[in-house]
């Protein structure tokens, strides 16, 4: 609870001035890029010349990209797709995406997710549960902003993640599920650059519809009953020598 | 009540002053940079100092100041972040005051050189760990070749003279290290000149202790630059390989190798293959593993037309096919087949430019003895009877070349140039004893022995370039397309035809002892178009033209042999010579508009096409007499497809389809095939394009919760035009066909899938069912037979997965074939082709496996009392050694009760047949297989969608 007590927030939010209210508003863009070669070769069953096999195979050929937007404000952030539907580059080809919205409320400290996953769409509905982030002393650049280092992992899909935060741009947003860092969140990678999730613009600006959350159905669970879906779904998938990561995402 | 106690506690920390430690403390600062001035808004975090992990943040005011208020009175570090400057990183000890002041604090600045160099422009991460700095090597560009010492040019704050020694911030780099350890001795230059720009993923830079001290474990307080470079570990590169040698009983013997390497832009194969146990052909994983990254090329297909929606890998076809295509190894239950083959493959691969090159032997020696029975249906209830007993002997070699071009000019512009060609040398012998009975007596006997040779070359060439525009969506590709074939025929056919029914001599014996030799050619020429317009955000409108003109030229002599003293001599048979041309034109133009929103696609659209058929052929070559066909035909071909995704993995798709397809080259060559003299076929040149009417639907869901998938659908095909072949059986039951058109003919199948797990990850079931309903047409002796087909085909499949060391698969399927003729009714056939399978996998202790396969195959067709039942039985034992478990040793024993045929039986158009062929029977074998990347037991059947 005490995290979320920032200082600047009891003692500037009021008195700041306009440029720097101005900072903590708006949209990011993001490019989120899956490789999939990578994943396949994380499989516990199949032998290393099977792995190779699907890593000659895609060639250079490896990536997946998709757009995907993060509406943040002090308060509140909205993650989903950047286009309300799946699109060939030009534009001719148009497919369905899963449902994926994820809702914060930093202020309220609770959140709403709507995924679709293993053939359904739920909904998760619980308090924010901040991972535990450890502060690197590593700095980039993204996007144009100087960005720090954080790492953390997931204990469900046994992945490690690496977050590079924006200190300038003072949210805790983040893409994906990730949040709970002193900046945004600009760039997760997970699992050593298995999905990668950049942004690939940063735009200020006041929101008004953009961190509401549209009507949806699903079956509505909590964190542990997500983690559990997501854990025994793993673990019957790697038995039956399935990938898992068709039905869930990565 | 959590806020009250806060306060509480915060008041008890203020307001009494105890000796004793506080538990909760505030923890203030002022962030200051180098010149003293106050630094705002600067990020400040309190880590634990053990593992960073972040604990609270905050931020400073405008006059720099910080403060985190009532926090657990623990060490911290803190950490002060700003843009421009050095992260600064400062213990915090537990406090015995309530408020611990940690004063002011001084952030450095970051070079300005580092910020805008290394971050701001290489977008490089930088790394400080203490007086290390790092940087990430890749980032920095160099042309392919460079070595270290180029791209250490490119770093700021390092500095290389002529001679290639090294500074780094103004100092002398004493030692380079590479991955931490020397490299090739004392002289920093040797790394630096000799290593690969490429190879390096990262460089450091830090202050070492000197080597005296480090030998001698006392610190004299010196350092010296020290610059480490860490190697990248490459997820693309690597190079394996796999050799299996197998020697057994009957003199069966098997080689098999192959050989990669690779890294992020090129790949080389190559694989060889030698064995006289039926595995021909090349397997999917040989082939995946050969061809690599152009295993699987989408949009190779220079035929523009409709899009459904669906997505196709365009596969060249199989044996005379000029691509590599892979297939499941060959049928091993076909003769007897001695096999070899060798390839060479190189890729370059890269996102922009992609080029693959390929070259591939195989040779195959088939030995087929059979015996076959069949029996034929005429008119008014009459039928006759045939057995033959044959051997026959194919060799083939077939040299590939394969060539594929892929250049990304730029955004907008792709150009894709595919050239394969296909060089086969072939012989072949038939010799066979057929019987022919009526009514159970012997009506007549043919003896044949043949021999022929064949040479053939085919060619398949074509460029595609698309080109996108500006405008989203809208875009247009063209292509062209060059192919050829070409084949030189010899043939020595000897056959000797006894008639019993005869009166005359010459009727009774009937003689054929001729030669002949067909040179052919054909060449085709092609171009096409598309057009893509988008008419909004959802609708699309396409627009293609083909074109095409196809040339072939036949040249048939045929010569009658004549021995005279043991000496030939020959003599032109002139009714059986021909000299042949045909030209082909085709002009196809259509358009569709297509819906493409949200996973719902649909189609709709019109082609309008058109073919001029021209033959010019020579009847007799002594007469030079003339005939001259030309045939123009046109139709109207529409399209409507739909493919939906219903969410939660629930797809539908349905198709109209109206396709026309021109008479093969072989159909239409007025030519007469008497190489078996009881079956003799001619082609015809007024043939007509068939036409073909579809309709299919299909459904499917898997549900990846559960496990449980769904899949069901039926297509339906009618036909105009269909070419079939009319039969002429004379009274001696010599078998005259000839390609024609007829309409009416039509073909059905409903299918369904149902697979479920019984227990999750344990056990799981299949259900498969497939039905085919057709009729077909011919005319027998003039008069139309109606054969209709009903064909039923039921399987399951059960899965038994316990364990990692026993795994059972048990499968049984059910297959009736009812078919009914129209002219003998009385001859109706019901055919049962059955089969029960199952195989387990034990593991042992030491690494040592069990295989067994046990499949029992049931033939049978009542009417005729055929009953054949085909038990089979392998079993392997194989043992992984070494520590790497890198290879294997197995024992196969094969076909335990040597009981192996291959059978196959049929009924269809006019008959219903029975072929039984000598196979490769019991064997046992030993083979050593080593593998570069481990040994892995195959407990399991694999799943094909990974």
């Amino acid at each position: 609870m005490k995290k979320y007590q920032f200082i600047y927030s009891i003692i500037f939010s009021l008195i700041t001035l306009p440029i720097f209210a101005q900072k903590d508003e708006g949209i990011i863009s993001f490019e989120r890029v899956v490789h999939y070669p990578k994943i396949i070769a994380r499989l516990p069953y199949l032998s290393q010349e099977e792995k190779d096999r699907v890593k000659l195979t895609w060639g250079s050929d490896d990536e997946w990209k998709e757009k995907m937007k993060l509406a943040f404000s002090p308060n509140k952030s909205l993650y989903t797709y950047l286009n309300e539907q799946g699109e060939s580059e030009d534009g001719t080809w148009a497919w369905r995406n899963d449902d994926l919205i994820i809702t914060r409320d930093f202020e309220k400290e609770k959140k709403t997710e709507v995924i679709e996953m293993l053939g359904k769409t739920y909904i998760v509905d619980d308090s924010l549960h901040t991972p535990s982030w450890k502060v690197m002393n590593q700095i980039k650049d993204v996007a144009g902003y100087i960005c720090m280092k954080a790492v953390t992992e997931d204990t469900i899909k046994k992945q490690k993640i690496t977050a590079w935060f924006a200190g300038d741009i003072p949210v805790s947003a983040g893409p994906e599920r990730y949040f709970g860092l002193p900046g945004a969140i600009l760039e997760l990678d997970v699992n050593d650059g298995d999905v990668v999730i950049t942004a690939t613009k940063v735009e200020f600006k006041k929101l008004e519809k953009e961190l509401i959350l549209p009507k949806s159905k699903g079956k509505k669970i909590k964190d542990i009953d997500y983690d559990n879906l997501l854990r025994n779904h793993i673990k019957d998938s790697i038995k039956s020598q399935r990938n898992p990561y068709w039905a869930i995402r990565y | 009540m959590k806020k009250a106690i806060t306060l509480f506690l915060c008041l008890l920390g203020y307001g009494v002053v105890f000796a004793q430690v506080p538990t909760r403390i505030n923890i203030k600062g002022t962030a200051i940079d180098s010149s003293n001035s106050v630094m705002p808004f600067a990020t400040v975090m309190l880590l634990t100092p053990k593992d960073s992990t972040l604990v609270n943040f905050g931020r400073t005011d405008e006059k720099g100041a910080f403060e985190f208020r009532n926090v657990k009175n623990i060490g911290y570090l803190l950490k002060i972040s700003s843009v421009g400057y050095l992260p600064l990183q400062q213990d915090v000890k537990p406090s015995d005051k309530a408020i611990n002041d940690l004063g002011n604090l001084k952030l450095k600045p970051i070079a300005q050189e580092l910020m805008e160099v290394v971050i701001r422009t290489a977008k490089a991460p930088l790394s400080i760990k203490g007086d290390t700095i790092e940087y990430n090597a890749a980032s920095f560009k160099v042309p392919p070749g460079s070595t270290v010492e180029d791209l250490l040019r490119k770093l700021p704050g390092v500095q290389i003279d002529q001679e290639g020694n090294i500074k780094a911030q103004g100092q002398d780099v004493k030692k380079v290290t590479v991955d931490g350890k020397q490299f090739f001795g004392t002289d920093p230059k040797l790394a630096t000149k000799n290593l690969p720009a490429e190879a390096i993923t990262k460089i450091q830079v830090f202050n070492d202790k000197t080597e005296q001290s480090k030998v001698t474990g006392i610190d004299d307080g010196k350092k010296e630059k020290t610059m480490n470079l860490e190697l990248k570990e490459s997820f693309k590169k690597g190079g394996f390989g796999k050799v299996t040698v197998a020697g057994g009983t009957d003199q069966r013997g098997e080689f098999k190798g192959n050989y990669n390497k690779f890294d992020s832009k090129q790949q080389f194969a190559f694989i060889g293959n030698l064995n006289n146990t039926n595995q021909g052909g090349i397997s999917w994983d040989d082939y995946q593993d050969f061809k690599g990254s152009s295993a699987f090329n989408w949009g190779d297909d220079a035929d523009f037309g409709f899009s459904s929606g669906r997505r196709f890998i365009y596969f060249g076809e199989e044996d005379e096919g000029v691509s590599i295509s892979p297939s499941g190894g060959g049928n091993r239950n076909r003769g007897f087949s001695t096999n070899g083959s060798a390839g060479l493959n190189y890729n370059y691969d890269t996102k922009k430019t992609k080029f693959t090159s390929s070259y591939y032997y195989n040779q195959s020696r088939t030995v087929l003895d059979s015996y076959a029975f069949r029996k034929t249906f005429l008119q008014n209830n009459e039928s006759f009877d045939t057995r033959d007993s044959s051997n026959r002997v194919n060799f083939s070699g077939n040299h590939r070349v394969n060539l594929r071009f892929q250049k990304e000019l730029d955004s907008l512009n792709t150009l894709i140039v595919i050239s394969n060609s296909r060089f086969t040398d072939a012989n072949n012998s038939y010799g066979s004893t057929q019987n022919y009975l009526r009514n159970s007596l012997l009506s007549s006997t043919t003896d044949i022995d043949n021999n022929g040779a064949k040479n053939s070359f085919g060619t398949v060439n074509s460029a595609i370039y698309r080109h996108k525009f500006k405008k989203k969506g809208r875009s247009f590709a063209l292509s062209a397309g060059y192919n050829m074939n070409q084949a030189d025929a010899n043939a020595r056919q000897i056959s000797l035809n006894n008639f019993y029914n005869s009166t005359t001599v010459n009727e009774a014996i009937k003689n054929i002892r001729q030669l002949n030799n067909t040179n052919s050619i054909t060449n085709q020429y092609k171009a096409s178009a598309l057009f893509v317009e988008p008419l909004s955000k959802k609708f699309f409108l396409e627009t293609f033209y083909n074109t095409s003109l196809q040339i072939s030229t036949v040249n048939r002599n045929v010569d009658s042999i004549f021995v005279k003293d043991e000496k030939e001599t020959y003599g032109v048979v002139n009714e059986l010579s021909r000299a042949y041309n045909n030209e082909i034109r085709y002009n196809r133009i259509g358009t569709s508009l297509r819906y493409s929103y949200k996973g719902l696609n649909l189609a709709g659209g019109l082609a309008w096409q058109h073919y001029l058929l021209k033959g010019e052929f020579i009847n007799n070559k002594l007469t030079q007499a003339k005939g001259i066909v030309s045939r123009n035909f046109s139709a109207f071909a529409p399209n409507v497809s739909l493919n939906y995704d219903l969410k939660n993995n629930r797809y539908l798709y349905s198709e109209y389809n109206v396709s026309i397809q021109e008479p093969s080259v072989r159909d239409l060559q007025p030519i007469v095939d008497n190489s078996n003299p009881r079956y003799i076929s001619e082609g015809n040149p007024n043939l007509l394009p068939q036409v073909t009417n579809s309709v299919s639907f299909g459904f499917n869901k898997f549900d990846p919760a559960t496990f449980i998938n769904l899949y069901t659908g039926f297509s339906y095909d009618t036909y105009k035009n269909q070419v079939i072949y009319n039969q002429t059986i004379d009274e001696n039951l010599i078998t005259r066909t000839k390609p024609v058109n007829i309409t009416g003919g039509w073909s059905t199948g409903p299918y369904f899938g149902f697979g479920f797990p019984l227990k999750k990850t344990k056990a799981t079931m299949n259900l498969n069912g497939n039905m085919f309903f057709s009729k077909n047409l011919t005319y027998i002796n003039s008069v139309l037979n109606n054969t209709n087909n009903d064909n039923y085909n039921i399987s399951m499949r059960l899965d038994l997965t316990p364990s990692d060391v026993f795994t059972f698969y048990g499968s049984a399927s059910f297959g009736i074939s009812n078919t009914k003729y129209s002219i003998n009714t009385a001859q109706n056939q019901q055919v049962f082709n059955n089969n029960f399978g199952g195989e387990m996998n034990v593991k042992f202790p030491k690494g040592i496996y069990f295989n067994t396969k046990f499949n029992y195959r049931v033939y049978k067709n009542d009417r005729f009392g055929f009953d054949q039942k085909i038990p089979l039985m392998n079993m392997s034992v194989y043992k992984i050694v070494g520590k790497a478990q890198k290879a294997e040793i197995r024992f196969t024993a094969y076909d335990i009760f040597k009981r192996n045929l291959g059978v196959t039986q049929s009924a269809s158009q006019n008959y219903v047949s029975q072929e039984q062929i000598q196979t490769l029977s019991r064997y046992f074998m030993l083979s050593f297989t080593y593998n570069m990347r481990g040994v892995k037991a195959q407990m399991r059947k694999r799943n094909s969608w990974d």
